[in-house]
């Protein structure tokens, strides 16, 4: 099923939680909300399930004006963080749920519930706990029931509220790949909500960044990374490091670094500054670049993290970069070891924002 | 040492106010022997007491079971205006003197009261009657259920209706099969201590009863009658029955406290409960 919202608004009281939305959500994707808390993710998720009613603007099904539609005519599949399984039943009760609440008529028979539900617990690889109660299994499994009942009633659409919020990053990154293969053998409409951009990038397919209740930017999950439209996107989707732009004879500097080109903005009034991810960063000999000092170093597996001090740069502020352990094994940089830096990529954005 | 102290204090004040009452009730009761406490219990001015009693307590507790159950669900699980206004509404019969409550209702419905000509012309007797004490009763009683409730469904907020609903579930299938069953243990809780009230209630019922013996006289009303007669341990007889109530009413209490460890938790520590309830 498609999913479009045209100028959707809700306010709650005087705050716009979400203002004037317009998204499309292609039958068969997966897309992420992704935003800080407060950024008005859950409610736009809400609205789509039926679970609220925005105050302006429309919510279409397949074409279909779907604003008021119940939320359960509308074929969606609810995941909340906190799993909200029926603590008094069992896991299969759980899952049979949906089935068991269907009128008469198109209820199947308890066989067919039993069959189906024993299919459902085998897909999420909890066949041997039907029988359990939900205080009974861990975290990850309390989700994968969670699933598996929003699945039984054949949902069109799942939606996931911070679905791995409350899991530990182990099982998060296990259910995050997870999900990810149910949803390309299964092919229905999913849209997840989350606030940890590696998250959203992992699992769907297009990213939407939300901020004070306005889409930012949407983009492809593997481009938006590369390719942020503004500085806050930039920001939040993963480490950087700011440094101002400074305006000589009409050229632009950071630092010593002459960073001028043609399609650069004109200075203007406003300050600028220049975003720079930690891995953009190259460490080389004191001779070229920005003459710096390395103040902390960390080893984290794969990769390894220095702290910078440049020349002419707060020292409470060192830039942080990143590289592998590969050549960090080959130039082995100490601590208080001088060195020159380079950026290999660099975006400036207005100051303000 | 201080520990034993205080702990020893508070079972010396408990023993001195609630054991030694309390026993004090059941010797009395029986200063006379068994063949006098049945005989009193049994005199039909008592049994008539006890009926309307349980009668009282039959109507106004299933009523305040409803109440209680709606009031909680809409504040817990709903948005509105006024909400905060409705949750001090319900704590009013905390915070009012029950004779007061029993003075409204005979300004209202009394003989000389705003609605009294008129149910004196359908000749509906609500005060010094039946409807009367039921009223009376359902006002002080008021809170009982919707105080208990209500923290315990704001701490489940509304995740599981909302799954529910979206599983296909009607809102009567949501409430018998996912909200009944997690409120359940508080609810039972609730239901005790409002009965226990019920039966035991005096100040509102007295005042809009009128104390018509073998009539409108409840079990408190009957004790006090009696015990103004001088009339020691026919008065006491019947008042243990009653304090048999508080015993078995705390039994049951404890049995849900142990059944529950949340409500044994509530219990305890009041300050979690309320913030709980704030957040």
């Amino acid at each position: 099923m498609s999913i479009s919202l045209r100028g959707v608004t809700k306010r709650f009281g005087e705050y716009a939680a979400v203002e004037n939305i317009d998204l499309d959500v292609p039958t068969g994707a997966l897309m992420a909300l992704l935003g800080p808390s407060g950024c008005g993710k859950t409610t736009l998720l809400r609205i789509i399930a039926g679970l609220e009613t925005p105050d302006e603007g429309t919510v279409y099904f397949d074409g279909e004006d779907a604003t008021l539609w119940p939320i359960g005519d509308r074929k969606v599949g609810f995941v909340f963080q906190h799993y909200a399984l029926f603590r008094h039943m069992t896991v299969f009760e759980n899952v049979a749920f949906g089935l068991k609440v269907k009128r008469r008529r198109e209820r199947p028979s308890a066989a067919d519930i039993r069959k189906k539900v024993q299919e459902l617990l085998s897909l999420v690889q909890l066949a041997w706990a039907g029988d359990r109660y939900p205080a009974q299994l861990s975290g990850g499994q309390r989700q994968r029931v969670a699933l598996a009942r929003a699945m039984a009633v054949d949902p069109q659409v799942l939606l996931l509220d911070e679905p791995f919020g409350a899991l530990d990053a182990q099982v998060r990154h296990e259910l995050r790949r997870w999900l990810r293969r149910l949803h390309d053998e299964l092919h229905f409409t999913s849209i997840i909500v989350t606030h940890d951009q590696q998250e959203a990038i992992e699992v769907a397919d297009t990213v939407v960044v939300l901020n004070h209740g306005r889409i930012e930017q949407a983009g492809i999950a593997g481009e938006i990374y590369d390719l942020p439209t503004s500085a806050f996107v930039h920001r939040f989707l993963g480490q950087v490091n700011e440094l101002p732009v400074i305006w000589r004879d009409g050229r632009a500097y950071l630092g010593p670094i002459d960073i001028s080109s043609s399609d650069m903005p004109a200075p203007g009034a406003e300050k600028q500054v220049a975003l720079i991810r930690p891995h953009e960063i190259e460490i080389g000999s004191r001779s070229s670049g920005w003459p710096a000092t390395v103040v902390a170093v960390r080893v984290i597996g794969p990769i390894v993290r220095l702290d910078l001090c440049a020349d002419g740069q707060p020292i409470h502020e060192p830039l942080e970069a990143e590289i592998s352990r590969e050549r960090f094994e080959a130039e082995r940089f100490d601590l208080g070891q001088k060195v020159g830096l380079r950026f290999r990529r660099w975006q400036v954005y207005p100051a303000a924002a | 040492m201080s520990r034993l102290l205080l702990i020893a204090s508070a079972l010396l004040f408990l023993a001195i106010f609630l054991v030694m009452p309390l026993l004090a009730v059941f010797v009395q009761a029986l200063a006379k022997g068994f063949g006098a406490y049945f005989a009193a219990i049994a005199e039909p001015m008592a049994l008539s007491s006890v009926k309307l009693t349980l009668l009282v307590a039959a109507i106004a507790v299933p009523l305040n079971l409803v109440f209680g159950v709606a009031a909680s669900w809409a504040i817990a699980k709903f948005d509105f205006r006024g909400k905060s206004w409705l949750i001090t509404l319900i704590d009013l019969p905390f915070a009012v003197s029950p004779v007061i409550a029993g003075m409204i209702f005979i300004l209202v419905f009394g003989a000389h009261g705003w609605l009294g000509g008129f149910l004196k012309s359908q000749h509906w007797h609500v005060i010094f009657a039946l409807p009367g004490i039921v009223l009376a009763t359902l006002f002080v009683t008021f809170p009982f259920i919707a105080r208990e409730l209500l923290p315990v469904m704001q701490a489940q907020g509304k995740d599981d209706e909302e799954t529910a609903l979206s599983l296909g579930a009607n809102g009567w299938q949501t409430f018998w099969r996912v909200t009944l069953p997690n409120i359940r243990w508080g609810l039972l809780y609730g239901v005790l201590l409002c009965n226990a009230r019920a039966m035991g209630e005096f100040g509102a019922v007295s005042v809009v009863s009128g104390h018509i013996r073998g009539l409108t006289n409840t079990m408190p009303l009957h004790v006090e009658i009696l015990y103004n007669e001088y009339n020691y341990s026919a008065a006491f007889a019947v008042a243990s029955l009653l304090a048999l109530l508080a015993l078995l009413t705390l039994a049951g209490k404890s049995f849900l406290e142990w059944r529950q460890p949340e409500l044994r938790r509530a219990a305890r520590m009041p300050q979690d409960r309320t913030r709980r309830t704030n957040s």
